[in-house]
């Protein structure tokens, strides 16, 4: 088996008379593939979706508590571990825990979790080094130099850990975060979301309405009259996790969150819907089918199963047959070995992959990152 | 550097969005029609495994890559219209040691962007390097993309591709002769520098030049565009 440095996640889910997306006039987000105008869902929209999600799998009810204690190491570890001399660490270090963790950093039981990655890492290591430099061997001159350091760079440190802190470094560390003029401090999102499409031609109707105002003196009339677009649609859905990328992000907390990370997103991807319109519409939606595969190769999506319209009788028999035939067909051209699992509310198989649950799918994703070298 | 022997890559760039972007200005990103110099080195370096910083690394490798492109079939334009709820207190930290705000008054209003997308496109890149001994080399950049450090995309993070993008070798002594091996069937739109091939329709400047240390973009290079 390749080693799983990619996660790839494939769905077909269904929407019946819905507006899950919609562009600047309000009509539904739309995509030509194939030479046949499709409705789309924006991955920024799929995105803020499985990022804010009140779910039993949010992301934010993801424990913590483990990372904890490896992440209240962190400065005596990984921003000041390996500096010496000794007598100048330990000078600036209260000043350090102080900075990183607040006011009470320096008990180490009331310091909080936070999600250092590789870049505040990076850049804390660099100011200690600056700062252990420029005491010259002199304790004393250290820890006054530490104080007007954190002095100086409070705000800017106080944003950081605001950036860090559960559970909000968490949907950082998975979709990114950019600061426009400093790209040393960005994180690189590992989450990649393509825009689903409907795997057929656009199924548009242009839904009139009234309201009627009961309580009228007057012969009881429209009140407003109004017009709005709901489309049907089998949607492709397509996700890409970089694990590495990923445990770079979650830093020293990796080896405890990255497993229920995924296993969340697994369960958020199948089962939240990008709603809009939610009290006319009801637009929830269950993956009838997820694809994962697990692998070291380029990630592709499997869009061109559905390059030629599946016909919209065919329904997710027939778009379930598409990607079967099309992933065979990269089987055999290209042959790239990933592991696979899937769940499908028919009873066919697709090539190379295991049948599970849900929740069968989610525990297989968590047990990957302990698989990486 | 020239020679009928000169290796060249190609790349196969599919999917049903992908994006070239252009020089965005205000909230409106275009794209262009042609894949960029900096665009096709992030992806390279991406595939490396490269990070942002490594500015001197990238613009080598910008300066050393030879490329051209030419057009299986034509991506009509998509423009998304995007929408971020953004609040007055956002803020991030910086390496340079103060937090960056933001400026601007319209809250809770969204702010709005315009993206322009490639839908639907198929293109070929055949890419080579000067300095061929040097690192990285086009055997180096053949394995990455095979077996990218991250997951590789078409200009943009949602522009997944439909297939693996190397795609076999060619030979040829200028962009043009390598372009001409790919043997397209009905004529093809394609895109050479000027010089390295023949004089084609029309030559212009395109501004796809990254300066990797400062982040921003600038000069122009002369592009020519034919069909082959």
């Amino acid at each position: 088996m390749p080693e799983p440095r990619f996660l790839q996640i494939h769905t077909l889910t269904s929407y019946t008379a819905a507006l899950l997306n919609r562009d600047d006039s309000g009509l539904a987000k739309r995509l030509t593939y194939g030479g046949a105008p499709r409705t789309r869902i924006s991955s920024q929209c799929l995105k803020r979706h499985w990022r804010i999600a009140e779910d039993p799998h949010a992301l934010h009810a993801i424990d913590g508590a483990d990372a904890a204690s490896r992440s209240r190491e962190l400065v005596t570890r990984k921003v000041l571990g390996g500096l010496g001399p000794e007598p100048v660490v330990a000078a600036i270090e209260p000043v350090f825990q102080k900075a990183v963790y607040g006011d009470k950093g320096t008990s180490k039981t009331a310091r909080q979790t936070l999600l250092f990655g590789d870049r505040e890492i990076a850049w804390l290591r660099g100011e200690a080094e600056r700062l252990v430099a420029e005491a010259g061997g002199d304790a004393g001159a250290a820890a006054k130099t530490a104080e007007a350091w954190a002095k100086d760079f409070k705000k800017n440190i106080a944003a950081m850990r605001d950036a860090v802190a559960l559970p909000g470094g968490l949907t950082a560390a998975l979709f990114g975060r950019m600061v426009t003029s400093d790209t040393s401090a960005n994180i690189t999102a590992p989450v990649h979301v393509a825009h689903a499409f409907t795997v057929h031609g656009e199924e548009s109707e242009s839904d009139y309405f009234t309201a009627v105002d009961d309580l009228s003196e007057d012969e009881p009339g429209a009140d407003t009259i109004q017009e709005t677009e709901l489309t049907c649609g089998l949607y492709y859905g397509y996700v890409v996790v970089d694990l590495p990328g990923l445990a770079k992000n979650l830093g020293p907390a990796a080896a405890d969150l990255s497993g229920p990370i995924l296993h969340n997103l697994v369960h958020l991807v199948a089962e939240v819907s990008p709603g809009a319109k939610l009290g006319s519409t009801a637009p929830y939606g269950r993956a009838g089918l997820m694809l994962l595969e697990a692998g070291d190769r380029q990630p592709r999506s499997l869009a061109e199963a559905f390059r030629d319209p599946v016909p919209a009788a065919a329904g997710m028999a027939g778009a379930t047959d598409a990607l079967t035939e099309h992933l065979a067909e990269m089987d055999a051209a290209y042959s790239t070995g990933e592991d696979r699992r899937f769940l499908s509310l028919r009873n066919t198989d697709l090539p190379g992959a295991a049948r599970g649950t849900l929740k069968e799918l989610a525990d297989w994703a968590a047990a990957l990152p302990a698989q990486l070298s | 550097m020239s020679g009928t022997d000169t290796r060249w890559l190609v790349l196969r760039l599919s999917a049903p969005m992908l994006s070239f972007g252009r020089v965005s200005i205000d909230q409106v990103g275009p794209t262009a029609r042609w894949p960029g110099s900096s665009m096709l080195t992030g992806l390279l370096a991406n595939a490396l495994g490269w990070d942002w910083d490594d500015r001197a690394r990238l613009q080598a490798l910008q300066d050393r890559l030879r490329f051209g492109a030419l057009i299986l079939r034509e991506g009509d334009t998509l423009t998304d219209s995007q929408n971020a709820q953004l609040a007055k207190a956002d803020r991030g930290w910086t390496t340079r040691g103060a937090p960056e705000g933001r400026a601007g008054a319209s809250y809770d209003a969204p702010h709005r962007r315009r993206r322009d997308f490639l839908m639907d496109a198929e293109y070929r890149v055949v890419l080579t390097l000067a300095l061929a001994e040097a690192e990285p080399t086009l055997d180096r950049i053949g394995a990455a993309l095979d077996r990218p450090a991250r997951p590789l995309f078409l200009g943009r993070k949602p522009c997944l591709p439909t297939r693996p993008l190397r795609a076999g070798e060619v030979r040829g002594a200028t962009v043009y002769a390598a372009l001409a091996e790919l043997n397209c069937a009905t004529p093809c739109p394609a895109a050479w520098p000027k010089d390295d091939g023949p004089d084609g329709h029309r030559v212009h400047d395109v501004a796809d030049t990254r300066v990797w240390s400062s982040g921003l973009h600038g000069g122009t290079r002369a592009l020519v565009e034919g069909t082959l």
